[in-house]
């Protein structure tokens, strides 16, 4: 399947499938029963009425639509689907909005727990988990920011304590225990460290 | 009941003055509420990131946080739409026996079990077992006593200041696991921007997604921009003041985004920091020279002089 650049608002560049006649070799059967194990447990049960598409944010600006990536997810369109990418908000409008009180959101968060599982992780996930693991944080303070905290006359910043250690350590236990690790490919270690 | 601060990563890490005024208004100068810190916790886990790619993982490193406060008997403060979201839905995917179970076998190596707090039934000899409380700054302010010791301390009245309020989509939903307002007409903080004796202005679209939820914001930061636009020409065409909201994470979306798109910004800050201009708080402590759009000409509406160092 070819891809091609189409511009949206403000100049933003999305990537769409060119080619969309689908085969049945693209389709993949237990597509749906993989997301319901991830928690999108509302995949089948869709009337695909479009109201979640009607009030989803992110509907109204780019190439997805919400009731259409539930279609997609019924049909088995599994390569299809996955590179539509992290662009749910998971602002839940969808799931207030449902007439059958279906959950899309929580759709799209198992296909981003499936696409993890495929290897299509998003770098500032990567980031974002490894910094848990080396400073016990996902955003760490910088110097600057930890002079600012003084300057106003802020506690001294827990992660700067030795007690800090011990959290670090637990988290990485954590991690290590889940096997999260080893799922986003990350490690504790600094770049070229 | 004794309450544990919760800030998050984006507090620290960019708007260090929304915990100065978060302190300032709960503490001995502002509310006097019983407020501690709890120096382990960590990250909520945000969602967007763990809550995402792998639910064991966010549960059990949410759940280290509970049972932190469940150690302490303490109510958890939290000061962000998505900390208060995260650790909230924890608690009600813990009060599934099954998955307690799970996610206490992970617990179990770092020497913790989530229980929730036990508490004697009176008159006889059993416990019950009360999931930890997550609560919402907002939701704390909002009952009728606080209110009442905030309207008796206002030190520098609001007059004449628009405000719009954004809510942001984690205070407001999930509805099962967000009860604290009415998520189609939420009002609490509304009520707190009138008290301080401004006015909360009515805009298109109120409740709209800011644009930076669920990592869009990290993955497409032009398409969370174009969404925090299109909310900002609403706002703008009632002549805000100021921009509003409860969540950490929006106030930096807006405060970033503006200038994608416009040369006359509107200042953005927590509602914990207007409430602390409100109260009296020393402004030079609030942070505010930190945020990108600059606060002054909010300040100078106030009737109080620029901040400076
Ligand atoms: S609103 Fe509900 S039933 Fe209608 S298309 Fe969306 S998920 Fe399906
Ligand atoms: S949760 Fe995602 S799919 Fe649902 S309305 Fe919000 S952005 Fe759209």
């Amino acid at each position: 399947m070819g891809e091609v650049e189409k511009v949206f608002i403000s100049g933003l560049r999305e990537k769409l499938i060119e080619d969309k006649v689908i085969t049945e070799q693209d389709l993949v059967p237990e597509f749906a029963s993989e997301i319901i194990r991830y928690g999108g447990k509302d995949v089948m049960t869709c009337l695909q009425c479009g109201n979640c598409t009607g009030v989803c944010p992110i509907s109204l600006k780019i190439e997805y639509k919400t009731r259409t990536t539930i279609k997609y997810c019924q049909f088995g369109m599994k390569s299809h689907t996955l590179s539509t990418r992290w662009v749910c908000a998971t602002c839940y409008r969808c799931y207030e909005h449902c007439p059958a009180d279906l959950n899309p959101a929580e759709l799209m968060i198992a296909l981003r727990h499936i696409a993890v599982r495929e290897g299509i992780v998003p770098p500032f996930v990567k980031t974002a988990a490894s910094n848990l693991l080396r400073y016990g944080l996902t955003v760490k303070p910088d110097e600057a920011m930890l002079k600012e905290r003084e300057q106003l006359g802020l506690p001294q910043a827990a992660i700067t304590k030795p007690g800090w250690e011990r959290v670090k350590k637990d988290i990485n236990t954590i991690i290590e225990t889940t096997k999260y690790d080893r799922l986003l490919g990350i490690t504790n270690k600094e770049e070229g460290e | 009941m004794s309450y544990a601060y919760f800030f998050g990563c984006v507090i620290p890490s960019r708007y260090p003055g929304i915990e100065y005024a978060v302190r300032w208004v709960m503490g001995p100068e502002g509310l006097k509420l019983d407020v501690s810190d709890i120096e382990e916790f960590s990250c909520c886990p945000v969602p967007g990131i763990f809550y995402s790619t792998d639910r064991d993982t966010w549960l059990a490193l949410a759940a280290r946080n509970l049972c932190l406060a469940q150690k302490n008997k303490s109510e958890i403060v939290t000061v962000c739409n998505g900390c208060f979201s995260s650790l909230l839905k924890a608690t009600e995917y813990l009060s599934e026996p099954k998955v307690m179970g799970q996610t206490n076998k992970v617990l179990s190596k770092i020497g913790m079990k989530y229980t929730g707090i036990p508490e004697r039934v009176e008159g006889s000899n059993r416990r019950v077992f009360r999931p930890v409380s997550v609560r919402h700054f907002v939701g704390i302010v909002h009952t009728d006593e606080t209110m009442k010791a905030l309207s008796e301390s206002i030190k520098r009245p609001l007059k004449n200041i628009k405000v719009a309020v954004h809510y942001g989509c984690h205070y407001l939903r999930p509805t099962e696991n967000t009860a604290i307002d009415d998520p189609n007409d939420p009002i609490k903080v509304d009520d707190i921007v009138k008290i301080l004796g401004a006015e909360s202005i009515e805009y298109d679209d109120k409740l709209a997604c800011c644009g930076a939820g669920g990592g869009v914001r990290s993955h497409i930061v032009e398409l969370a921009n174009a969404l925090t636009e299109d909310k900002f020409k609403n706002i703008s065409n009632e002549n805000a003041d100021v921009i509003v909201t409860p969540c950490p994470f929006c106030l930096l979306q807006f405060d970033t985004a503006q200038k994608s798109f416009t040369k006359r910004g509107i200042p953005v800050v927590h509602v914990a920091q207007l409430m602390a201009i409100a109260m009296g708080a020393d402004l030079s402590k609030l942070g505010l020279e930190l945020h990108n759009v600059s606060c002054n000409p909010l300040l100078a509406k106030i009737g109080v002089t620029e901040v400076s160092r």
